[in-house]
């Protein structure tokens, strides 16, 4: 190996390491509960998918600074389970497998009305699988 | 008119036909932006084009919007891409090694099945409504309430046949390198052990592969290696996608004859994982390998100076093939249900792998470039240095969202299509099939391109149209635009407008390639590449393929 190609290496390899140590820490705040802890809920929030339809209870009520699980299960296809704010800029999301239950835990440190939008391609009908303000943070 | 030999015809018909596949492509991209824009911009062609279709049907948008969406990927990947690498394949290989290609008829038969392959895919979504994409999640596909059935049944027989097609080429350009014709002669054996590596390996752990002629992967150019490496791959994705679709025709056929099968006697995670397995092999195998194989062979050419560092870049073929076999996870970090650790390792770390091997690419051919200084800037050096900044853009963006923490905001979004897919293969992929045919046209033909201008200005508004084209997009999937989505509700269009001017841009510089390509060809020649050989009147010189 040239003498050039090993620094090369060597600055590649201490990109590798910060870039992966920081963004598997705590530093990303969901990461501390989606790897390193297993946060008790406070509340379980089920909901179900079929025939281009999300079901759930709206709307979900939960406050700042708790955890809350969303499980979400689906009778056909796959789809997705995606909470937006009010500007359409994205919270968190995860796919909804049929044949399982789907869960994340997620805490929310911004009060506000939140939209859910199915972000997996169903059909040609999947546009219109959206929930105005199904979830309200207090 | 020119007197072009048989095998550099066939390579130059390749060629037309990617480009033919890529102005479709981008076609379909610019319409389905244009309904992004304005969902009711495009009812007059629809109507115009549902008078072309059979039966008294009437789509809605969003019908036609998905269908295109599922067809254009296919077109711009097994049309555009894989017709240029067959043609450029087909020439070099037996070029660099000296043998003739072992089965000339086999090229003609890639040449029309890949065409008839691509083109039933195609029809299935234009005329029979397919539209569960090329991701083809379980059980979408056989979700007959959602996806024609009959659209279903051809776009799998269509996607069979390019994936036959596929395996036909891997297997003839084997045998070619393993033919008996020539100095070299290899058996399978050390062929496939170059290709997995195994010489360099040992050689790592201190003992010595018996088998092999020499540890230099038996002697064979970097640029054979990197073809057989990347054919690995190849090879995988198609035995994949191809037991994919006959699964998805099974289903279809009973469904046809009235006795549905159960869609949930697959798992659905199962197979998404092993689709994804098999699918992500193309960005491993065809965009990676294949075109660090390109620049390894074309900067040494283009500068007239021996590799820099050729021996790491001999291992870091073969350390690729371990990463491309364990990097598929980072397609699952949005599912749930998938092991964390997993998606630690294999989305997330192994993913990584491709940053230290394309890394290392890149900084090879980049040393290799400067110590040749004053290098000439040539038409395909330029387009070669292009390449390399279209992978480095893709590159990065691939690598965020290919992070457990981050892809929870990226998954899904514009983010992944646009600033990662679309930048690989259009300022990635795309850049370096140009510098390709930039270095072929004048060894096939022995025309040089007419008019150096026009070269600046193809390379310039092909780069700053896709890079705006991907910005836009990117941004817009950062604040949750997501792909596969037509809005309705005027959401994200300052984004979609930007891009369309980004993509028409693009088409502007494609199109001034396209003058500059058929001014230096001449017309007629361009012609009388669609002329059958025994209707030319010109007689056709004996050449490597006869």
């Amino acid at each position: 190996m040239e003498k050039a190609e090993r620094r090369w290496l060597y600055v590649l390899i201490v990109v590798f390491v910060i870039v992966n140590v920081v963004t598997l820490s705590s530093l990303i705040p969901w990461q501390s509960w989606q790897i390193w802890q297993d946060p008790e809920p406070s509340q379980v929030v089920n909901i179900a998918y079929e025939d281009y339809t999300i079901t759930m209870d709206t709307p979900v009520e939960i406050k700042t600074g708790e955890f809350v699980e969303f499980a979400a299960t689906s009778a056909d296809v796959t789809y997705g389970f995606g909470v937006f704010r009010e500007d359409n800029s994205m919270v968190f999301q995860m796919q909804v497998l049929p044949g399982r239950v789907n869960r994340i835990t997620w805490k929310f440190d911004e009060t506000g009305t939140y939209d859910v939008r199915s972000t997996e391609y169903s059909g040609p009908k999947h546009s219109d699988m959206v929930v105005r303000d199904a979830i309200v943070v207090k | 008119m020119t007197n072009f030999g048989k095998m550099e015809k066939w390579t130059l018909r390749f060629a037309v036909v990617a480009l033919l596949f890529l102005a479709l492509s981008g076609f379909e991209g610019m319409l389905m932006r244009t309904q992004l824009y304005d969902v009711d911009s495009l009812h007059g062609m629809e109507a115009f084009l549902n008078n072309l279709r059979p039966g008294d049907i009437e789509p809605t948008t969003a019908e036609l919007y998905y269908a295109m969406l599922t067809a254009h990927p296919v077109v711009g990947i097994y049309g555009f891409v894989y017709m240029a690498v067959f043609g450029a394949f087909y020439f070099l290989v037996p070029y660099l090694i000296n043998k003739p290609v072992k089965h000339p008829k086999l090229v003609v038969t890639n040449f029309w099945l890949q065409i008839i392959g691509v083109m039933v895919c195609w029809a299935s979504g234009f005329f029979g409504l397919f539209n569960a994409m090329y991701t083809l999640y379980w059980p979408l596909p056989v979700a007959f309430d959602r996806v024609p059935v009959l659209g279903s049944i051809f776009f799998m027989l269509g996607a069979a046949a390019i994936m036959v097609n596929i395996l036909l080429f891997s297997y003839n350009i084997f045998k070619t390198v393993l033919s008996k014709n020539g100095d070299g002669s290899y058996t399978l054996g050390q062929f496939l052990r170059a290709a997995f590596g195994i010489p360099r390996l040992m050689k790592l752990f201190g003992k010595e592969d018996k088998t092999a002629v020499n540890l230099d992967y038996n002697g064979l150019p970097p640029f054979i290696v990197a073809v057989a490496r990347g054919s690995i791959d190849t090879v995988i994705n198609a035995i994949v996608l191809l037991t994919a679709g006959v699964l998805i025709l099974i289903y279809g056929l009973f469904a046809l004859f009235g006795n549905p099968l159960n869609p949930l006697a697959v798992d659905a995670l199962i197979y998404k994982n092993v689709y994804w397995w098999g699918l992500d092999m193309v960005a491993d195998g065809n965009a990676l390998i294949y075109t660090a194989g390109v620049w390894y062979l074309l900067v040494p050419l283009l500068t007239g100076r021996k590799l820099f560092g050729a021996n790491v870049v001999k291992t870091v073929i073969m350390v690729d093939l371990l990463v491309s076999m364990g990097v598929w996870s980072h397609h699952l970090l949005g599912d749930t249900s998938q092991p964390m650790w997993m998606k630690i390792l294999s989305g997330q770390l192994i993913t990584w792998g491709e940053y230290f091997t394309m890394g290392l690419t890149i900084f090879v051919s980049l040393m290799t470039i400067w110590k040749a200084r004053p290098v000439k800037m040539t038409p395909p050096m330029k387009f070669v240095l292009g390449s390399m900044f279209g992978f480095v853009m893709g590159g990065i963006s691939g690598l965020i969202q290919a992070n457990v923490g981050l892809n929870l905001i990226f998954h899904n979004t514009q983010w992944v299509v646009a600033l990662h897919a679309h930048t690989f293969l259009l300022s990635g992929v795309g850049t370096m099939l140009f510098s390709v045919i930039y270095t072929l046209v004048p060894m096939l033909t022995g025309l040089e391109f007419k008019h150096k201008k026009l070269v600046d200005w193809h390379l310039w508004l092909w780069l700053i149209g896709n890079v705006s084209m991907a910005y836009a997009m990117g941004m817009a999937g950062s604040n949750g635009m997501v792909r596969r989505t037509l809005y309705t509700g005027g959401e994200f269009t300052t984004n979609t407008l930007v891009a369309i001017i980004g993509g028409s841009i693009a088409a502007i510089g494609f199109l001034v390639f396209l003058v500059n390509l058929i001014s230096t060809i001449g017309f007629k020649n361009v012609l009388a590449l669609v002329i059958p050989e025994g209707k030319q009147k010109l007689p056709v010189p004996a050449t490597s393929a006869d």
